[in-house]
């Protein structure tokens, strides 16, 4: 088990003009134990520093530690890490208990021992029955389980799952997660999972890392990240439905500070210990972020209100968009609201609930 | 006029159409061969009639014993077999070497346009290089009239095929099985061995087969290069004649007797050639 330290990683495809910069500077410490989850859309850099973690990509400038051993120019089999496949990379030749042996097997472990340990794995993912099977007859499920397996049955220094789950329909996904979070607690090893899904690095990560365009954007747990967003990309990517972005400017007004929206008839509240934050940064127009679980619909004394266009009803909670002036909100609703679209709607906002963002550079200002 | 054909019986029409379409292939197909086989079994004056009969009158079983008359016959079938089987195992290992660099480093190994100029070299047509070649090897420590000469020509043909089939055939395999072994602990040499191999298993075996056949039957530069210390069957089935008559039988008796090794390996082969030739066609 190790500490995973990579500091100021690059990772560069390609040369020159033509070169494709993937990881931009990327600074990011794993504690021994911890689960730390990558995530970010598609094509943020998380895979390629994944790759360049466990050695199947070059770096380009940089440097990885695990513990105090710089690994940069160590080969994989040489770094001691263990890692499950997007695409699980079962070999298709072997049987599942060979592909479970398999990397015992090449660390010269004795034949009885790689059967006992494989059938232990086997009994803890619930893959016996499957043990003399070979993958292409296995469901996506049962791959899923193989590959961790794989994973698990050496003692890396860090494990990596790549994508892990993105093959794999909801209710199964449901259980692995389960299966995932468990394994964890009990055997507390580092590990570091690669997602593009939020719900699946919430509910897994001890700390999630956020990525967008080869640079990592916040490091925190589910309440940093969610609560305090470092910048408008984290309150937008984590957080379902989306936070509604207002275009804002300061007013101050008899010693109180207040935020008007430039598109609509819409005033938010600064609290009074916020006010510094505004002042230290100086400007006068801002981005307000409100996340649609924190407008509650009420009956009056609201500080927004708007028509209703479409009410979406979605099993355990409705979306509700409401349109006023140019800004179009959306609020969660409990299931039986009844509101039909045109019809007015008044909702409460907590002042401490306002994000407030630089509009430039879109980070958090206070 | 309403059509009363109930739908069974239009199906019946096609199926019916389709078999005596498939029959009047078989019959275009076979029917060299059947005359092949007749010729064989024919006597020399037989062959000779202006019309000609289509079955024998008289088994000429000797036919078969006759072609070996001449003992050097036989030492031909096995010059044409080594120099077809060192030629495909040279194209398969120098093939499957190359056509892995391909589909794996492809910028490394010169890239696209390089794998395409490897293609290219089977587009001339091979009777332009004949003479330059044959001065080539002329000039060599073994001469013209050698196994190894028509070994290393026969790889202008088949290695550009066997690398490019390779390559395609690796290109399929998937990469991450690799990486999973070298991050299992493996060697990329023996990863390639043990995981990347198996895989391809099947579409080397097919490469081998074309190859093979080609080597086997080729005509043209054997009968330029070789003829004295070595011989293939190929170009001695010319040699049957007797004076200025063509041995009708007798060349189709030896070239029935050449075409056991090829089908022989072609039977025991076939569900590889099968699932090689269609790998890259069908994907998961």
């Amino acid at each position: 088990m190790s500490n995973v330290t990579l500091s100021k990683v690059n990772k560069i495809y390609g040369t020159g003009r033509m070169g494709v910069h993937a990881v931009r500077d990327l600074d990011l410490a794993v504690p021994n134990g911890e689960f730390m989850a990558l995530l970010g859309p598609s094509g943020c850099g998380k895979t390629s520093t994944l790759r360049m973690i466990v050695g199947l990509e070059p770096i380009t400038s940089g440097d990885i530690h695990f513990d105090e051993v710089r690994v940069n120019d160590l080969e994989p089999r040489e770094r001691n890490v263990a890692m499950a496949f997007e695409t699980y990379a079962l070999y298709p030749n072997f049987t599942v208990e060979e592909n479970l042996a398999f990397p015992l097997e090449v660390r010269g472990v004795p034949p009885a021992d790689r059967r006992r340990r494989a059938r232990e794995l086997a009994e803890l993912l619930r893959i016996t029955e499957i043990l003399s099977a070979k993958p292409p007859v296995l469901s996506g499920g049962q791959q899923q389980r193989v590959s961790l397996g794989r994973a698990l049955i050496r003692e890396p220094a860090v494990f990596i799952l790549d994508e892990v789950m993105s093959h794999l329909d909801a209710h199964l996904k449901f259980q692995m997660l389960f299966d995932l979070k468990r394994l964890h607690q009990e055997l507390r090893r580092t590990m570091i999972y690669v997602t593009h899904d939020q719900v699946e690095a919430l509910a897994l990560a001890d700390r999630v890392a956020v990525m967008s365009n080869a640079e990592l954007q916040q490091v925190g747990d589910r309440n940093a990240l969610y609560n305090r967003p470092a910048n408008m990309f984290v309150a937008d990517f984590i957080g379902e439905p989306p936070t509604t972005f207002i275009p804002v400017e300061r007013c101050d007004h008899a010693g109180s500070t207040r935020l008007h929206a430039t598109g609509a008839d819409l005033v938010f509240d600064v609290a009074a210990e916020r006010v510094p934050g505004l002042d230290a940064h100086g400007g006068r127009k801002f981005m307000v972020g409100i996340r649609p679980q924190n407008l509650h619909l009420c009956d009056d004394g609201a500080t927004i209100g708007g028509k209703i266009v479409i009410n979406e009803y979605l099993g355990e909670r409705s979306i509700l968009s409401i349109v006023t002036g140019d800004v179009t909100l959306q609020a969660l609703a409990p299931p039986e609201t009844r509101m039909t679209p045109g019809e007015h709607a008044c909702f409460s906002l907590d002042p401490r609930d306002v994000m407030i963002f630089d509009t430039e550079t879109g980070a958090l200002v206070t | 006029m309403v059509d009363q054909t109930r739908p069974e019986d239009r199906w019946r029409h096609v199926r019916v159409l389709f078999l005596a379409f498939l029959g009047l292939w078989l019959l275009f197909t076979l029917f060299p061969l059947y005359f092949m086989i007749i010729t064989a079994l024919k006597t020399t004056a037989e062959t000779n009639l202006t019309v000609p009969t289509f079955w024998p009158e008289i088994m000429a079983f000797g036919n078969f014993a006759a072609v070996f008359a001449e003992a050097t016959n036989f030492d031909a079938l096995v010059d044409s077999f080594v120099i077809a089987t060192i030629n495909t195992l040279l194209s398969l290992f120098l093939g499957t070497l190359a056509g892995y660099a391909f589909a794996r480093f492809p910028r490394q190994a010169g890239g696209e346009n390089l794998a395409f100029w490897i293609l290219s070299n089977r587009m001339f047509p091979p009777v332009a290089i004949l003479v330059p070649m044959f001065f080539l090897f002329d000039s060599t420590p073994w001469g013209t009239d050698s196994i190894w000469s028509l070994v290393i020509l026969y790889l202008v043909f088949n290695l550009p095929l066997a690398t490019w089939l390779m390559m395609v055939f690796f290109r399929d395999a998937p990469r991450e099985l690799e990486e999973a072994a070298y991050l299992d602990g493996w060697t990329p040499l023996r990863a390639f061995m043990r995981i990347t191999l198996p895989l391809v298993l099947p579409g080397m075996i097919s490469v081998a087969m074309l190859c093979w056949i080609f080597a086997w039957n080729e005509y043209l530069f054997a009968n330029l290069f070789v003829g004295t210390d070595v011989r293939t069957y190929t170009i001695v089935i010319p040699t049957f004649t007797h004076g200025s008559q063509t041995l009708w039988n007798l060349q189709m008796a030896f070239s029935l007797i050449a075409m056991i090794p090829p089908v022989t390996l072609f039977i025991l082969l076939r569900r590889y050639m099968v699932r090689g030739l269609s790998l890259g066609v069908v994907k998961g």
